[in-house]
């Protein structure tokens, strides 16, 4: 099993704290969909998201929004289209659509998207 | 510094404060507004507030839009204070305020709850998005667009709509999802699309606008669709080279509780002293029952929708809360809007015809929003016959005079809306799900000049040319 089934399976948590969320896993950030807005840059320049990787885990810093909170309500998620590191990125089949809950006390909540979750990659 | 929260329950402490005072101390006078009294021609500067505030609307969210999300309800409650002191202060006439908030809060509690209530639902369809069953999907959202307010049927239809499509989506389905079931297809009850609501509200009757626009609404709905047929015809002829699809061809129907809710917003429509007289009028309160059973549904349908359902249509307060802001700052700063018009036409009738009704108020409704287009032309049409459309009784009396100015005004107002993503409230709220589900929808002016120039204003052309040249 890779990682990532096996956060979703262990219903493993990330983090967010005020523009940033921490994802436990690495991994080729494809496109994210937060509020409406359709980020698919992830250079160093861009001017919407920052995505640094560390050891074992990911931060993606959404440079246009202060406090996700203050952006995200509670049936809103955060959508992204992601391939775990050292997994064949033009393989369709391995790209991972997941949506991102922020909840109390900074956890951010993983699942898979399902057929109810309007997600077009 | 106020934060967004702060400020509102202050201005609206400021406002109510304000509009109750003078309605008490005004103690046995009316608060429908010029029935008593003659309105006082207010300064054309007082214009300054409402094109300020109308500019905003369609510049921000495109040139500025980060400000604008923080800044926009202090913008639009502080222009429409503006207004507000100037009417109370210098022309003493807090009638005309008093009754705009009534208005106000009518045309909210409608909105709101209809909002609500139809995000408890969730519709899943599993069936193939052939051009037939897409054409079917539009027409009938249309038709459901009059019981239902082409906000709720927006709000109902688009996630099933663009699921049903998922493997061929295009812009144009979301496009004429807009022009169909967001805008034209509301034309017939003033349920249907807001500024017919607002016309109901006036005087209009309730079965005026299907008993006179249902044959100018067939045709333009039957030309529109077939436009799409064509488009997406195309768009399906090059996806059959791809691997089959198996569909159960199941319809799912989650939060049927809903309906109901639905339903009492349709029913509690008609519960006014106006309309029924045994209808208790609540007086001097700026609501009636009507205003409380609507304000009750988006307490109960939210509390009592299943969370599922919720998540699944990421359900959020934002759109309506949207709409709440801004359309306070447009009653109140088109006050003197209304007025000025009325007078001006009244000095020129001799060259106001259906043709410039028609033309003028759908122009204006394709980059403002239709609902105050809509009640400005209505006034200036009326300004014509000298009647005042803030009293009933003469709304009733024009309508009987020559109706094809009503006719003209309440269609442009309806079709026009469809012109832009800001003619009208749903068209901001389906392409914001669209982005929410990861179709990058055309800009505001690719929108304008890729498809409802050259599709929809032939097509107002035609009607224009057939039943108001």
């Amino acid at each position: 099993m890779d990682k990532i089934s096996e956060i979703i399976k262990l219903k493993k948590n990330g983090l967010f704290y005020y523009n940033r969320i921490i994802l436990p896993f690495e991994g080729y950030l494809l496109k994210v969909i937060i509020d409406d807005e359709i980020i698919t840059d992830f250079s160093t320049t861009s001017k919407y998201a920052y995505v640094k990787e560390e050891d074992g885990f990911m931060n993606i810093y959404f440079k246009e929004f202060k406090n996700l909170s203050e952006i995200i309500s509670k049936y809103e998620a955060i959508k992204i289209v992601i391939v775990e590191k050292g997994k064949d990125i033009f393989n369709m089949k391995n790209h991972r659509k997941l949506a991102l809950y922020l909840e109390e006390n900074h956890v951010l909540k993983i699942e898979a998207t399902d057929d109810d979750i309007l997600f077009i990659e | 510094m106020f934060t967004n929260k702060k400020f509102f329950f202050f201005s609206l402490f400021l406002l109510l404060g304000t509009l109750f005072s003078i309605n008490l101390f005004a103690a046995g006078s009316t608060v429908i507004a010029s029935e008593t009294e003659s309105v006082v021609t207010p300064s054309i500067y007082m214009l300054l507030p409402f094109v300020i505030l109308l500019i905003l609307i369609a510049t921000g969210p495109l040139f500025y839009k980060h400000f604008w999300e923080r800044h926009y309800p202090k913008i639009s409650i502080l222009l429409g204070l503006v207004t507000v002191v100037y009417y109370v202060y210098f022309l003493k006439d807090y009638h005309s305020v008093i009754h705009i908030f009534i208005e106000y809060v009518s045309f909210i509690a409608l909105l709101s709850s209809l909002f609500v209530a139809s995000g408890g639902i969730l519709i899943k369809i599993d069936r193939e998005a052939t051009p037939i069953a897409n054409i079917l999907f539009l027409l009938f959202g249309a038709v459901i667009a009059n019981v239902i307010g082409t906000t709720g049927a927006s709000m109902l239809l688009i996630r099933p709509f663009i699921k049903m499509n998922k493997d061929r989506i295009k812009p144009y389905h979301i496009i004429f999802f807009i022009f169909l079931v967001s805008n034209v297809g509301g034309a017939l009850t003033p349920i249907g699309d807001p500024p017919l609501f607002i016309g109901f509200l006036r005087g209009v009757p309730f079965l005026w606008v299907i008993e006179n626009v249902w044959y100018i609404w067939i045709p333009t709905l039957l030309i529109i669709l077939l436009v799409f047929y064509i488009i997406d015809k195309n768009n399906h002829s090059k996806l059959e080279t791809t691997e089959a699809v198996e569909y159960s061809g199941k319809i799912e129907f989650k939060g049927v509780k809903n309906l109901i809710y639905l339903v009492v917003i349709i029913v509690a429509v008609f519960i006014d002293p106006g309309i029924m007289s045994w209808v208790p009028s609540l007086k001097p309160l700026p609501f009636g029952i009507r205003e409380i059973i609507m304000f009750g549904v988006v307490f109960l349908s939210y509390n009592k929708a299943h969370p599922d359902i919720l998540k699944a249509n990421e359900f959020d307060f934002e759109p309506i809360k949207e709409v709440a802001y801004l359309f306070v700052g447009i009653f109140l700063t088109m006050i003197p809007a209304l007025q000025l018009i009325a007078i001006f036409s009244q000095q020129n009738h001799d060259m106001l015809h259906a043709t410039s009704f028609y033309w003028a108020t759908g122009i204006l409704s394709s980059a403002l929003d239709n609902t105050p287009t809509y009640l400005n032309f209505l006034s200036a049409a009326m300004g014509k016959f000298y009647l005042d459309v803030n009293v009933k009784s003469q709304v009733i009396e024009f309508i009987f005079k020559d109706d094809i100015f009503l006719r003209a005004i309440s269609v442009s107002a309806v079709f026009f809306g469809a012109m832009t993503y800001i003619g009208n409230g749903p068209n901001f709220m389906v392409k914001s799900i669209s982005e929410r589900a990861g179709i990058e929808m055309p800009s505001f002016f690719a929108y304008l000049i890729k498809y409802a120039i050259p599709i929809l204003i032939p097509i107002y052309t035609i009607i224009w040319l057939i039943y108001f040249s």
